[in-house]
């Protein structure tokens, strides 16, 4: 009776600061993706202003496909965040499963620095990369390019792949790869046809993150890319340096598709019930 | 009153002996840091038995099996399976399988993938596979839930997948952790029965851990009650009753009267002792136990061993503080003069009426059912 009587009255104290939050997330909504949908908005404009509206038309869209560069851009860039997600995800799942599934001396230590890769200025990370590439790499005749921006996404995705690879890890019930194991499975055994069909949401949703980061990079890529490659974001700097053109708006608008894409896609991974 | 080893051997040895030995720990011991979670622990588990371990939560249960299975080592001892040393045999090559406490189903297989697990494990050809996991559903009545995952099952059909999963790998040796104790009470008694069933049927030696008293005297061949990393006592569900060693083990199954006093006279099995309430009592000591005059024992008298009237070898004048009506029998709680409790039961068979709450009666047991615990 008590508490019955406790929950209309909260209801009735819960309803102004209801409508309030109502508005405000309406704001901070607005505030985020308001600049993007001008973006998007003024991408399929028919006049080549970028302030007022003369009328529909994809021609920058058509503008994007006719561009050789912007196509080397996107080859670049696709080629690079396959590669990188490929060898990240590698990596990154069989750290978690080392952090999650044995016990060695500095654990916690490991664990920490992976976290805090991921909080790393990426400025300082892209310097470093840089200063490190020419201290070793330029001496073994790899000069800076595909291969070293390659080598940077690795690095600073293989984290986050592993942090995502590694919640999902936590909650998967460690009987079960015992069960593998007791019913004749040996090592790889378990691992294929029990650990990794489990974990898999985890580590497509770590896969999809690490091609979206690696995707959208330009501070890092900006550092190790030298002179020949360019990556979409680079591109679309180079471009945006003799001015906003509705053609920056075209191309920011498929970066950003593809993006989001990948970030629902990711976030739909995760929240999957294990087996169902 | 410390007795060797091979007092811990039921009596009727020469029958066992022709028996084989499925699984022998042997001076067991595993140690977490400095923590003994296992201490000394000797035990032969018989071809074809069911075995039970039996003690309260944290007495190592677990890791006992976890050693046999493989998931631990031993810090100290030998452990063999079939006649065969295992140390240093990883779990998926040992004979034994597993029932989980938790059932441990893959969850992103169905139950036909689950049950047919180890048999691909071992290279099984495709068509017997597909007729020995009909079999094994059939065996656990699970027959038409073949194309279903675990989400889809309750917790009684989850534990008869896992059953099967491990049955029909056919092992040496079944090790089945708490696999009911997830379960409603009805749903475990109908379930003790059919393992019990079952285990009649396969004939594979079961070794089955529980914290339930109940569960283990119902299933079990033979019990070993554990208590804090020791063995207690092994014997066979009677025995464990009618013939505790020990204080814990008495208290541990069942419900148990204890005097405590000293001894008076002794007389080969016989004993008297005079006991703190001041009363007389005659009982038995246990075979080879040999206890000395002067010496401060302990009495146990089982609840229902004890009856109102002055029919039996000792009697005492209680009064009754409480009745509590328990269905098939009373149970009476009564005091002595001194405020020690005393509890019996009464079958409730006749309409007999008992006595009523503050009455003060007399209440009597034969000497045959008082024994003497050991330290
Ligand atoms: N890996 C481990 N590291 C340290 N201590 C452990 C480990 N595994 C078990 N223990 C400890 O060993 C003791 C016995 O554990 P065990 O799981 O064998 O108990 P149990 O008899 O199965 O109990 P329950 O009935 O609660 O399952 C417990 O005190 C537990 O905390
Ligand atoms: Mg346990």
């Amino acid at each position: 009776m008590a508490a019955k009587a406790g929950g209309p009255m909260q209801k009735g104290v819960g309803k102004l600061p209801d409508r309030a939050l109502f508005l405000f997330s309406l704001l901070i909504y607005a505030f985020l993706y308001a600049p993007i949908l001008v973006l998007m908005f003024f991408s399929f404009n028919s006049s080549k202003s970028t302030q007022s509206w003369t009328g529909f038309s994809t021609e920058w869209y058509r503008a994007l496909l006719t561009d050789q560069t912007i196509h080397d851009a996107f080859r670049t860039s696709m080629i690079v965040g396959v590669t990188a997600t490929l060898i990240a995800t590698a990596i990154g799942t069989l750290t978690a499963l080392a952090l999650t599934r044995h016990n060695f001396r500095g654990q916690t230590f490991a664990d920490s620095t992976i976290y805090a890769a991921t909080v790393m200025p990426e400025i300082v990370v892209g310097v470093s990369l840089l200063v490190f590439f020419v201290a070793v790499f330029l001496p073994l005749g790899v000069e800076l390019g595909i291969v070293t921006i390659v080598i940077a996404h690795v690095a600073f995705t293989v984290s986050f792949v592993t942090i995502v690879v590694r919640a999902r890890l936590a909650g998967m019930d460690e009987s079960l790869e015992e069960a593998a194991q007791d019913l004749g499975a040996g090592p790889v055994t378990t691992f294929v046809r029990v650990t990794l069909p489990l974990i898999l949401p985890g580590v497509m949703a770590g896969a999809l993150l690490a091609f979206t980061l690696s995707f959208d990079d330009f501070v890092i890529t900006f550092f190790v890319s030298g002179v020949g490659s360019s990556t979409l974001p680079l591109k679309i700097y180079s471009m945006i340096k003799f001015g906003v053109t509705p053609v920056i708006n075209a191309l920011s608008t498929v970066v950003l598709v593809v993006t989001m894409i990948l970030i629902f896609g990711g976030s739909r991974l995760l929240s999957r019930r294990e087996g169902a | 009153m410390k007795e060797r080893p091979t007092a811990q051997k039921p009596r009727e040895g020469d029958q066992d002996s022709r028996r084989e030995v499925a699984v022998a720990l042997t001076g067991i011991t595993k140690r977490f840091g400095e923590f003994a979670v296992v201490d000394d622990l000797n035990l032969e588990i018989w071809e074809g038995e069911f075995f039970s371990l039996l003690g309260p939560s944290g007495c190592g249960k677990t890791t006992t099996l976890r050693m046999i299975a493989g998931f631990e080592n031993p810090t100290e001892g030998v452990i063999s399976v079939a006649g065969e040393p295992v140390r240093g045999v990883p779990p998926y090559r040992r004979p034994v399988n597993t029932v989980f406490q938790s059932y441990a189903i893959f969850p992103h297989l169905n139950v036909f993938d689950n049950v047919a697990f180890g048999l691909r494990r071992a290279r099984v050809p495709k068509d017997e596979i597909q007729r020995r996991v009909v079999e094994a559903c059939e065996m656990v009545q699970l027959t038409g839930f073949e194309k279903r995952r675990s989400a889809q099952l309750s917790g009684g059909q989850q534990q008869r997948v896992a059953l099967a999963r491990a049955l029909i790998n056919r092992p040496k040796v079944l090790l089945l952790d708490e696999p009911l104790g997830a379960l409603d009470l009805k749903l475990r008694k109908e379930l003790q029965l059919e393992l019990r069933n079952l285990q009649h049927e396969v004939g594979i030696t079961f070794v089955y851990v529980t914290h339930d008293q109940e569960e283990a005297l119902t299933m079990s061949d033979r019990i070993a009650v554990m208590n804090e990393g020791k063995v207690q006592q092994i014997a066979d569900p009677s025995t464990l009753y009618e013939l505790p060693k020990n204080h814990f083990v008495a208290n541990f199954i069942g419900q148990i009267n204890l005097f405590s006093g000293e001894l008076e006279s002794v007389d080969g099995g016989r004993v008297t002792l005079r006991s703190g309430e001041g009363i007389k009592i005659e009982a038995l000591v246990r075979n080879g136990d040999t206890p000395e005059i002067g010496e401060q024992v302990q009495a146990a008298v089982r609840p229902e061993k004890i009856r109102f009237g002055e029919t039996g070898e000792n009697v005492c004048s209680v009064g009754v503080r409480q009745i509590v009506y328990l269905g098939v029998s009373t149970q009476y709680i009564t005091e002595f003069a001194d405020g020690t409790r005393l509890v019996l039961y009464q079958q409730n068979a006749h309409d007999s009426v008992g006595p009523e709450v503050g009455e003060q009666v007399n209440v009597s047991w034969d000497a045959n059912h008082c024994l003497i615990l050991g330290g």
